[in-house]
């Protein structure tokens, strides 16, 4: 059965959007290149900078009140200030923003529009009665009678009274 | 032509103020976030130049070959480094994180989508079984049980039943009818 080539074992997995490789199958964990390692080696010094300046004002004998993290403070600015400068209207942001602005106004005006429309037709054939979700239906639709414990109605199947008006 | 012409400049008047009420009501000229960070350390626009890169993934503590922006479609990420899409769950549980409960030091940047990805959250950690292979065994077994389900309706099959037999002439009384008359007699069966 070697008639199709071996796939490995990341390959086999198929990591998407929703779950990530292993470390297990990832080659990259096992590649001890020098440039990988100085990589790393920069990564460790940056990390033991930010650790170093957290730590001093961390055990300072007067520690401020609130430790600002500036990494917080940009990512809240990011999403918040920073978004509507750096925005810019391309055919692809006009259509998704017609897609998700205007798309759901017109589709619920639709939808409500069709459903109001079936209920006005129902009360003009006087098939509806207000505060009951359902049309009534007719006497036909039961086969046996003795079913249907409202004989001496002349009804089906037990219905709310008619009260008062419109 | 005249009332054109003047239309014109009171239209560009009138763009003007609109553009000046709104970038006030915005935010006014010299207002600063409300913290010791300064202009150049907050995240600005797309970095077109080399240098404004270097500059971004400094501002950022990341390193210069590390750093990648989004791309440049005008949703409005500006220089934002765009991390890897991995939530807070792959993390080293046993590290000495500055805040352990978010597995994050102090000063390393975080995801755009950080709040998605906390650990009561979406987690993206590896499955045992790769995630195809559950996918496909989910829809099939939802579909095999739909299609059953819709088979049971529309082809039901059930031990013949009759009618309920009630007592009493078909509850005669409790079903309102009058005691001083009497009751229709009803026979369900003869011993």
């Amino acid at each position: 059965m070697a008639s199709k080539p071996t796939r490995t074992a990341a390959e086999e997995y198929r990591p998407n959007r929703y779950v990530s490789l292993p470390a297990e199958l990832d080659p990259a964990t096992y590649d001890t290149s020098p440039e990988k390692r100085r990589a790393e080696a920069e990564r460790l010094a940056i990390r033991a900078r930010l650790k170093r300046q957290y730590l001093l004002q961390l055990n300072n004998p007067k520690p401020p009140a609130v430790i600002e993290d500036p990494a917080l403070l940009r990512w809240d600015y990011a999403r918040t200030h920073n978004v509507y400068p750096t925005f810019r209207p391309t055919p692809k942001t006009s259509f998704l923003g017609a897609v998700f602005g205007i798309g759901p106004i017109l589709f619920w005006m639709a939808v409500f529009k069709t459903e109001r429309d079936y209920r006005e037709k129902l009360t003009q054939e006087d098939k509806w009665r207000l505060g009951f979700s359902a049309p009534l239906h007719s006497n036909k639709t039961h086969k046996d009678q003795t079913y249907c414990g409202s004989k001496a109605a002349g009804r089906c199947c037990w219905q709310p009274p008619i009260v008062g008006g419109i | 032509m005249a009332a054109a012409g003047r239309g014109g400049v009171l239209w560009r008047q009138a763009a003007g103020w609109l553009w000046a009420a709104r970038a006030a009501a915005a935010a006014p000229p010299g207002a600063r976030a409300a913290s010791g960070l300064t202009k150049d350390q907050l995240p600005g626009p797309y970095p077109r130049t080399a240098e404004e890169r270097a500059a971004a993934a400094k501002k950022y503590n990341m390193r210069v070959e590390d750093y990648q922006p989004y791309p440049d479609d005008g949703f409005g990420y500006g220089d934002y480094p765009m991390l890897p899409n991995k939530s807070v769950h792959e993390r080293d549980p046993w590290y000495q994180w500055d805040q352990p409960d978010m597995r994050r030091n102090w000063g390393e940047p975080m995801h755009w989508d950080f709040d998605m990805y906390i650990r009561n959250r979406v987690d993206t950690s590896p499955t045992p079984v790769p995630w195809h292979t559950m996918r496909n065994h989910f829809l099939i077994f939802l579909g095999t049980m739909l299609v059953m389900f819709a088979l049971g309706e529309i082809y039901p099959s059930y031990r013949p039943v009759g009618p309920k037999q009630y007592p009493f002439n078909d509850l005669y009384l409790e079903k309102g009818g009058d005691p001083n008359k009497e009751p229709p007699v009803v026979t369900h069966y003869k011993i």
